[in-house]
């Protein structure tokens, strides 16, 4: 009977250089360390971009809106992959700034816009039952959880991928 | 180095990071930008720029970022193969997270962005490095994390004789 020889592994210890480099009076024993106060800057400048988040948001919307109607229209078979990309920056940004609905809405684009078939009317009205939530999402500025408003839309949205049978799993 | 395809986001991580006083932050949109950098300043450049650690997007859908990983992990240089990595993700899933792993990331920080997140993330890379593993199918920062007493059954079935443990000194 044939036996593989055993494989080879080599565990490799590096000089610590970035240590090396940040340690406080060059002494790499001393734990690393960032200054509280400074954490507490980095987070307030996350908070203080909030208003340039909502001009992102809606350009972003625009450009998905756009880019699905060229998607749709494409006689050359345009593939979904800058809907998913798309997708993906609202998710990124809503996530940050606790934007919970808009979250989920682009979480849910982006999943759907991996699987769906563009030339399908059923997909094509998922997809744009999405960017309708989106849009009322951002016109209405709904922050966290959102209420009765949001779980309407929510609602919406999930009737609509129910009624066209397009299982929304998360990846 | 930071590598985002989404300004918005690598405006933000990048003001973060100055805030924490990290130094010199080079933000890049592209893999090819990212790559070029790379080997401008690791490869061409003195000790002193060398890029200290890469901050990556998984860049979807094509997953650029696992791409740009790959190609850190299996360059032929030093400078640039060992290089720290911190890998970002929107996606949660386990697969992603995962792949992350698998591709040689040292750290994974899964979004959304925060500074105590980002902070710890990279105080983790700086105070618990963890050794390389080089072996035919992988390259990278040893998978296994867990070091406490409740790790009781090791995982590794290599016989001792089977491993080569190199450290490196400080000439080389």
């Amino acid at each position: 009977m044939n036996q593989r020889p055993p494989e080879q592994v080599e565990i490799i210890h590096r000089i610590n250089r970035i240590k090396k480099k940040v340690a406080p009076g060059g002494n790499i024993e001393a734990p690393g360390f960032i200054n509280p106060e400074h954490i507490k800057n980095a987070q307030s400048v996350v908070e203080k971009s909030e208003d340039t988040y909502k001009e992102a948001i809606a350009s972003t919307l625009e450009k998905l809106r756009e880019e699905w109607e060229a998607v749709k229209t494409s006689k050359s078979g345009k593939n979904t992959d800058e809907i998913h990309r798309l997708s993906n920056h609202i998710m990124d940004m809503a996530s940050t700034y606790k934007y919970e609905l808009m979250d989920y809405f682009g979480h849910s684009l982006r999943d759907i816009s991996a699987k769906i078939d563009v030339k399908n009317k059923a997909h094509q009205t998922i997809v744009q039952a999405h960017i309708d939530v989106m849009l009322v999402a951002y016109a209405q500025n709904i922050k966290g959880q959102g209420g009765a408003t949001a779980k309407e839309l929510k609602l919406i949205l999930a009737k609509a991928i129910d009624k066209h049978e397009l299982e929304n799993t998360d990846d | 180095m930071v590598l985002e395809d989404f300004p918005f986001m690598a405006d933000l991580m990048t003001s973060m990071l100055r805030e924490f006083n990290v130094g010199k932050v080079i933000t890049t949109c592209s893999v090819q930008g990212a790559q070029e950098a790379v080997n401008l300043r690791n490869i061409n450049g003195p000790p002193l720029n060398h890029i200290d650690l890469v901050i990556t997007d998984l860049l979807p859908p094509q997953e650029d970022g696992l791409k740009f990983m790959k190609w850190l992990r299996t360059h032929k240089e030093e400078p640039v193969s060992f290089l720290p990595i911190l890998f970002c993700s929107a996606h949660a899933s386990m697969r992603v997270v995962l792949s992350g792993r698998d591709t040689g990331a040292n750290e994974i920080l899964v979004k959304p962005l925060t500074a105590e997140k980002l902070a710890q993330r990279l105080l983790y890379i700086i105070d618990k490095p963890r050794p390389y593993i080089k072996s035919s199918a992988f390259f990278g920062p040893d998978r296994r994390r867990q070091t406490n007493s409740e790790q009781k059954v090791e995982r590794r079935t290599l016989k001792p004789e089977d491993m080569k443990v190199t450290h490196e000194s400080e000439a080389a």
